[in-house]
């Protein structure tokens, strides 16, 4: 409702006027760049340029990294010549008895000298750990704390067993890899350090110490590894590592730490107990030892596509400043305006 | 429920045709039990008792959310999860937080509007009035006065409710009072509309009806009787009822009452220390509830396409719905099976094909911008803000600042296709002068120009001339002027009518002073001798009628005068069978011709007989409950007859400061410019030559609508189209004139051909026009799909104004009716230039911007999040966590584009000098759906960019869900720094805050979050940031996201510039800017246009190619050839046809 009178109306007005500002006036003081052809050719110059060295070091970094792969999944189970169903029936079989002893041996030869720390890991392929039935199906409350036990939300269905919650819950626990490698050089074993593989702060508060597995792989169908009830959870680092979901179906893991040089051609025997399904899915295993360098393992994609990029980059500019010879066109030239050259016309 | 009651309660009203008794106890009303039964039903039924109270809370909270797609989306994607999916509901939450926060934003703010009303109208509500109620006078509060009561009022109060004036201070006076401007705090921001109401700060007079004078003021409170009254409506000039008062007080005689007899709410009592009324309308129902209803929300074009985009989009959004759901379940089926560690159920529930579309619903929920809304929101109110701090937009005579009463529309003003503007009082100054006259024959003012300092006039005043002093008689009296008498001795003037006042002024200046008014007796001082008239009779002035008369009683000799001023074709027909009135056709001619004003002046002296038998007539008309305006004019008719012409008066109204240079500049602009106005042909088209309307005759050229007759307006039609289809290639200028008979004919009959001409036509100047002849051409435009803008001042373009696109309301002379109906109002006609120029084509350009911006924005997380579906499995998994995609949409990406509103891609004064470039917003060059086609391929590149880099950078041991989530979320920040960046034209201080510190900001608040143990994120941020691979992905992602980007807009800015390009490059490279100062507008001088009527001579009027600029004097003069009857002039059936259409209309 109207509060003032008529009469302050036009009073209220003019003292209501606010100040003179620069920004009410929208005359802000302003910088105006427009894209002059020096500008962006010097632009297009100084990436191309910069570019191509950093993907070049980035190549060499991911040259100079040596890793070797084997896959091992379909070596390692008993070879079948029958029709392929019936040969991925009886795999199946064959890796889901308990009772076989899967153990399986390779060979390779280091080809260039690594030295330490040398990372082992173990790759899956076709293996959707961020499939969304899967990806969610964990609960961090119940893995943090002792008396968060009950907090199953989420875990379906290996939430419960006959009523009691099963610590660590969920299916991505569940199904914890559990091929173990065992190295040996010479047949001097090799010792692969498992400490220290998991994140730091997974150890220290996502995982509690005082939370210990309970009721985990008690009832079939079994997934994956099992955990020793005796060590709480933030020690058990394969599990934590299993947990760090990976965001591609194809990931490595770390599995361990060879904390001695490796020479070249020294040959490295691997014994392998090939205890986790893939063959249902067709999935592939491979183990993967390898160095790093201040880009982390081999990886040269984002070598290449700076040196593409800056290729591109320095194209451009080229093609520009060929343009720019060839064909110049004056900026702001008014005789371009269409109005200028009919007025009225429009 | 309280539209159901409403209804009610009307119904019933009219069953009992608006019959309430004033009452004191129900017993002591014998007469009108029946109605009183009546009315107390009412009462109880309805809850009428309290409606006061009732009426001001009246406030639904109703969320507009502009865009139908979204609100469909948000509903759509928020139900199902819940009822189908019920362990959905809690992710939903997440999703749709963005939404929930946006919506929620919108409900406090319409909270917060609801609560200040809420307070205003507790505060009106409970405010103190005096009543009489059983005899008593008490004190009670407003929301409980009934219908009925009698309420008392003191000088400076304000009306609680509509009364009727039953008595006052002064025996026989009058009230004067106060209109207040309606709505100043509570309603401003709701739109309400103060339409219909007057927004005058005049005072008005309010007579006590004739039953009630002479009651004394003791007897007042026992006073008693029946009000008829229609039902309740929202006409402030209308209250056609009558009362009728039980005796003792007078005998059953039933007296009119009219809007001169009440007091409306809102309004303040002035210049009288009491008045008493009774209360007729109360609450919701009173002139002012009836007129605060909820207007159509405008939709600017920017709205539609924004609308039709995000139609676009959810259809897009369906579509990827759909078929994603449908690889995700082939896929589930197939392979996913397979995979023992997801544990698919072998017999899932029954919607469980339902589930992966329903996840991929939920994941593209994001693709339409939920922020837009609220973003759009507030950046029109910061457009609508700049209105009304410009300070160049400050009328400085009135300190008028301008004033954007619609916050919403304001890049509709940057697309303007056509000006509808009235002529009085918005091109000129209104600012009546008396310039000159002719009087009997003689012209005064001719020589010098000014009629008051020209010695044979003022001879003839002293000589005593009769004919000149009863010319200035009729000046002086005939009127509703009202003189003040300040305490000094001065006498001030207070008129409704600038027109009048100019004249009585000019009467005083030439002696014959109007010194007093006191109530119906006026005191006229002419050579310092006193002269009495009593007023007996006002014929008020109605557009319809063109003219206005007193009947007036000489007190010395008693003898009865009828005195009537108005338009040449209302007054001059009407002359006695003798009389020559030639000179006075020519005299009027000649006025128009330079652009003034002209009034007929004349009068009759009245048999005492003759007045009686009219007077009874004229009161029985005014007291008719139906049709009363018209029965009022017929009656009006019967006495407005065989006049003795005195004499034309002629006024000059002067162009408004900067008026030809902005019309010039607009018009260059591309606007095309429409004249409407009530004064006749000659005069408008005066002011068109003089303000650039038209240009002069080798360019521009001038055709004529006209005819009396269906045939004459359809051939004179076709002749103009076909001129006009010719000259349309040619670059000349031309116009087509056509005045309301003709253009009523038109619109009837020929609305196609008319149509075809409206077109073609870049000028129009139709002439006298009534108010809702405007409204209809607004309409027609507006159906031919053009952006139309009406200007106007007066009340008369209430109509235009509010039919129109965009209505701009001059606050002038005329009061405010006009500009409180407007979207903006300002102070002069010059600042369009600048509103349209600067505010509606930086508002337009910006929007566009904006929420393209945020669709491309919303898009590019989308497809990320799509494309990640195709390597999880096509399971619907989101790639980010519900934190950052709440953060990404609300405050990562809004934030700079919000001050990217701050952007010129041009200075003001380039725009000023180059106009032209309007056509880009015009046309709706930055947002249409091709521009919008270049988003979409920007989001989807920049989506393949980023998903590309990082899952390739971020792969084997390093292919961690969180991590790589945050890399292709800070890959998104990364991009949109710079596309914001790239897009910006001019960058103050605040844009490079705002770009740049949004960046820093992305990442101290996820150090924050990666900080806490308890988030999800926990450390991974620190991780990041301490990995080279990951600063080398940042700059690579830039690098190829925007590389393309840059050398294709360098490539069309140098090589396909468009204007805007050359401007920015011309404007900010200095040199060649200079060079274009000959395109500059030349100012031209009022003087040189003033005077053009010397070269328009007569010619024959063989042909239209004929300009017919030259040709219309001659052709007006024909028809006021002697012996030539004005037959194109038909008083009896245009009248009646044109008070049908109001009746109609109303």
């Amino acid at each position: 409702m109207p509060s003032g009178d008529g009469s302050t109306k036009s009073s209220t007005k003019t003292s209501t006027k606010p100040k003179y500002s620069r920004f009410t006036q929208q005359e802000l003081p302003a910088c105006k760049p427009i894209l002059t052809p020096g500008l962006v050719m010097a632009a297009f110059l100084i990436l191309g340029l910069a570019f191509i060295p950093i993907g070049l070091s980035h190549l060499s970094a991911s040259d100079s990294v040596v890793q070797l792969i084997d896959r091992y999944d379909e070596a390692c189970i008993p070879a079948d010549n029958s029709n392929p169903e019936e040969a991925n029936g009886k795999r199946i079989s064959y890796i889901q008895d308990d009772k076989t002893d899967k153990t399986c041996t390779r060979n390779f030869t280091v080809p260039q000298k690594m030295k330490q720390p040398i990372f082992v890991y173990y790759q899956l392929d076709e293996f959707y750990q961020n499939h969304r039935r899967y990806v969610r199906s964990r609960n961090d409350q119940q893995y943090g704390s002792a008396s968060a036990e009950r907090k199953t939300a989420n875990c379906d269905p290996e939430a419960e067993v006959n009523g009691n919650p099963i610590v660590p819950c969920g299916l991505i626990a569940w199904s914890l890899f559990n091929d173990t490698y065992s190295l040996s050089r010479n047949d001097v074993a090799l010792p692969i350090n498992k400490n220290g593989i998991a994140w730091e702060s997974d150890k220290t508060s996502r995982f509690g110490s005082d939370v210990y597995p309970k009721n985990f792989q008690t009832r079939s169908p079994i997934g994956g590894g099992k955990l020793n009830e005796k060590i709480p959870l933030n020690q058990q680092e394969d599990l934590l590592v299993w947990m760090r979901t990976a965001t591609l179906p194809s990931f490595r893991k770390l599995y361990g730490r060879i904390e001695t040089d490796l020479e070249e051609n020294e040959i490295i025997k691997v014994v392998i107990q090939n205890n986790y399904n893939t063959y249902t899915f067709s999935g592939k295993k491979k183990l993967v030892i390898s160095t790093t360098t201040w880009i982390g393992g081999k990886n040269d994609f984002l070598g290449r596509v700076y040196v593409t990029v800056g290729g591109i980059c320095l194209l451009i500019a080229i093609t520009y400043i060929i343009f720019y010879l060839v064909k110049p066109r004056p900026l702001g030239d008014p005789a371009y305006l269409s109005w200028n050259k009919v007025p009225a016309s429009n | 429920m309280p539209g159901f009651y409403a209804k009610l309660r009307l119904s019933l009203r009219k069953e009992v045709l608006g019959l309430l008794c004033v009452k004191h106890s129900p017993a002591s009303v014998s007469g009108c039990s029946y109605h009183h039964k009546l009315l107390v039903n009412i009462l109880q039924a309805n809850n009428f008792v309290n409606f006061l109270g009732n009426g001001y809370t009246l406030n639904a909270t109703e969320i507009h959310v502009g865009c139908a797609p979204i609100h469909e989306s948000v509903l759509f994607v928020d139900c199902l999860p819940t009822t189908v999916v019920s362990d959905y509901s809690r992710e939903s939450c997440k999703y749709m937080g963005p939404s929930y926060i946006h919506l929620c934003c919108l409900c406090y703010k319409e909270a917060w509007d609801d609560y200040n009303r809420y307070l205003s109208d507790k505060k009106a509500n409970e405010k103190e009035v005096w009543i009489v109620r059983q005899g008593i006078r008490k004190l009670i509060q407003a929301q409980d006065i009934h219908v009925g009561n009698i309420v008392w009022l003191r000088e400076n109060d304000e009306v609680p409710c509509d009364l009727v004036l039953l008595g006052t201070q002064i025996l026989r006076g009058f009230v004067m009072w106060r209109l207040m401007s309606y709505g100043l705090t509570g309603y401003e921001s709701s739109n309400i509309p103060t339409a219909a109401l007057d927004g005058e700060t005049d005072l008005k007079t309010r007579l006590i009806p004739s039953a009630c004078m002479g009651i004394d003021v003791e007897l007042l409170h026992k006073i008693k009787g029946v009000i008829e009254c229609p039902t309740p409506d929202k006409d402030i000039r209308r209250f056609d009822s009558n009362m009728r008062l039980f005796p003792p007080f007078l005998d059953n005689d039933v007296c009119p009452l009219t809007i001169k007899n009440t007091l409306l709410q809102s309004c303040y009592l002035r210049n009288t220390e009491w008045a008493c009324g009774v209360a007729v309308y109360t609450g919701n129902e009173t002139k002012l509830g009836m007129s605060r209803g909820v207007p159509e929300p405008k939709l600017t074009a920017v709205d539609a396409m924004i609308d039709k985009l995000t139609g676009a989009i959810f259809v897009f959004q369906i579509v990827v719905v759909i078929v994603l759901g449908i690889a995700g379940n082939v896929w589930k089926d197939t392979e996913a099976r397979k995979l023992w560690y997801v544990r698919y159920p072998t017999e899932g529930p029954w919607y469980e094909l339902l589930i992966i579309p329903l996840r991929f619903e939920l994941l593209c929920s994001i693709m339409i911008p939920i922020s837009i809304k609220v973003s759009l929101d507030l950046v029109k109110g910061l457009y609508a803000k700049f209105i009304d701090w410009d300070d160049q937009m400050v009328d400085v005579e009135t300190e008028t600042r301008s004033h954007a009463a619609n916050t919403a529309i304001s890049e509709d003003l940057g697309q303007v296709e056509y000006i509808l503007t009235d002529k009085t009082g918005t091109l000129t100054e209104n600012k009546m002068i008396f310039k000159r006259c002719c009087i009997s024959g003689r012209f005064y003012g001719n020589e010098n120009g000014d009629a008051l300092t020209d010695v044979q006039l003022l001879n003839a005043v002293s000589s005593g001339s009769t004919d000149v002093i009863q010319f200035l008689k009729i000046m002086a009296i005939c009127n509703t002027v009202i003189p003040v008498r300040s305490k000094s001795g001065d006498i001030s003037y207070k008129a409704q009518s600038q027109d009048e006042e100019a004249l009585v002024r000019a009467a005083a200046r030439l002696h014959m002073a109007f010194v007093n008014k006191n109530g119906n007796i006026l005191d006229i001082s002419f050579n310092a001798s006193l002269v009495r008239y009593e007023v007996l009779d006002i014929l008020e002035f109605t557009s319809d009628r063109k003219r206005m008369s007193v009947v007036v009683k000489d007190c010395q000799s008693g003898k009865i005068f009828l005195l009537s001023k108005g338009a040449d074709e209302a007054i001059l027909p009407h002359a006695y069978a003798g009389q020559q009135i030639r000179t006075f056709a020519e005299a009027v001619e000649q006025y128009a011709q330079l652009g003034l004003r002209t009034l007929c002046l004349a009068w009759r002296e009245l048999d005492h007989d003759e007045y009686q038998e009219w007077a009874s007539m004229f009161k029985e008309a005014n007291s008719t409950l139906v049709d009363r305006e018209w029965r009022v004019a017929e009656v009006c008719q019967r006495l407005e007859h065989d006049f003795e012409i005195l004499g034309v008066a002629a006024i000059e109204d002067r162009l408004q400061d900067g008026v030809p240079e902005t019309i010039e500049t607009l018009r260059k602009a591309g606007i095309n410019f429409w004249m409407l106005t009530g004064d006749k042909q000659n005069t408008a088209i005066q002011i068109a030559l003089s303000c650039n309307f038209v240009s002069p005759e080798p360019k521009g050229q001038l055709l004529m609508i006209n005819g009396k007759t269906e045939d004459e307006v359809c051939r004179s039609l076709e002749r103009v189209l076909l001129t006009m289809r010719i000259t349309n290639s040619e670059p000349k200028d031309v116009a087509f004139v056509v005045d309301g008979w003709a253009l009523e004919i038109a619109l009837k009959h020929y609305r196609k051909a008319f149509t075809e001409l409206a077109v073609l036509s870049r000028t129009a100047i139709c002439c006298r026009v009534t108010p809702s002849q405007k409204a209809q051409l607004v309409e027609l435009l507006k159906s031919c799909e053009y952006r139309t803008l009406a200007i106007g001042d007066g009340g008369n373009d209430v109509r235009m104004i509010q039919q129109a696109d965009i209505g701009v309301g001059i606050s002038g002379r005329e009061g405010l009716q006009a500009a409180r109906a407007a979207d903006y109002s300002i102070g002069k006609f010059r600042f369009l230039r600048r509103l349209i120029l600067v505010h509606g084509r930086y508002s337009y350009n910006r929007t566009a911007f904006l929420s393209q911006y945020s669709f491309y924005k919303s898009l590019l997380i989308c497809f990320i999040q799509i494309f990640f579906s195709f390597i999880s499995g096509v399971s619907g998994t989101s790639l980010f966590n519900s934190v950052s995609l709440m953060a990404y949409n609300v405050f990562y990406t809004s934030v700079p584009v919000l001050i990217s509103v701050l952007d010129k891609d041009l200075s003001e004064r380039t725009v000023m000098q180059h106009p032209q470039i309007l056509f880009y917003c015009q046309a709706g060059r930055l947002l249409n759906p091709s521009t919008f086609a270049g988003w979409f391929g920007r989001s989807l590149f920049h989506a393949i960019v980023v998903f590309v880099i990082s899952i390739h950078s971020y792969a084997f041991e390093k292919s961690e869900m969180e991590e790589v989530s945050m890399v292709a979320l800070s890959g998104c920040i990364w991009l949109q720094a710079f596309v914001v960046a790239l897009e910006t034209n001019s960058f103050t201080i605040l844009q490079h805050i705002a770009i740049w510190g949004n960046l820093v900001a992305f990442y101290v608040i996820n150090w924050i979050v990666s900080a806490l143990p308890s988030s999800g994120m926990y450390t991974i941020m620190f991780r990041l940031c301490k990995q080279p691979s990951y600063w080398i992905t940042m700059i690579l992602i830039v690098a190829a996201g925007m590389g393309p980007v840059l050398a294709l807009k360098y490539f069309r800015y140098t090589y396909r510039s468009s204007k805007i390009n050359i401007l920015q490059q011309a404007e900010r490279l200095g040199g060649p800017i200079l060079s274009l100062g000959n395109i500059e507008p030349q100012p031209r001088s009022l003087e040189k246009d003033l005077s053009p009527l010397s070269i328009s001579q007569p010619k024959g009027r063989n042909s239209v190619y004929e300009p017919l600029l030259s040709d219309s004097p001659n052709a007006t003069r024909r028809s006021f050839g002697p012996g030539a009857p004005f037959d194109f002039f038909q008083p009896q059936s245009r009248l009646a046809s044109s008070y049908t259409r109001n009746c109609k209309d109303n």
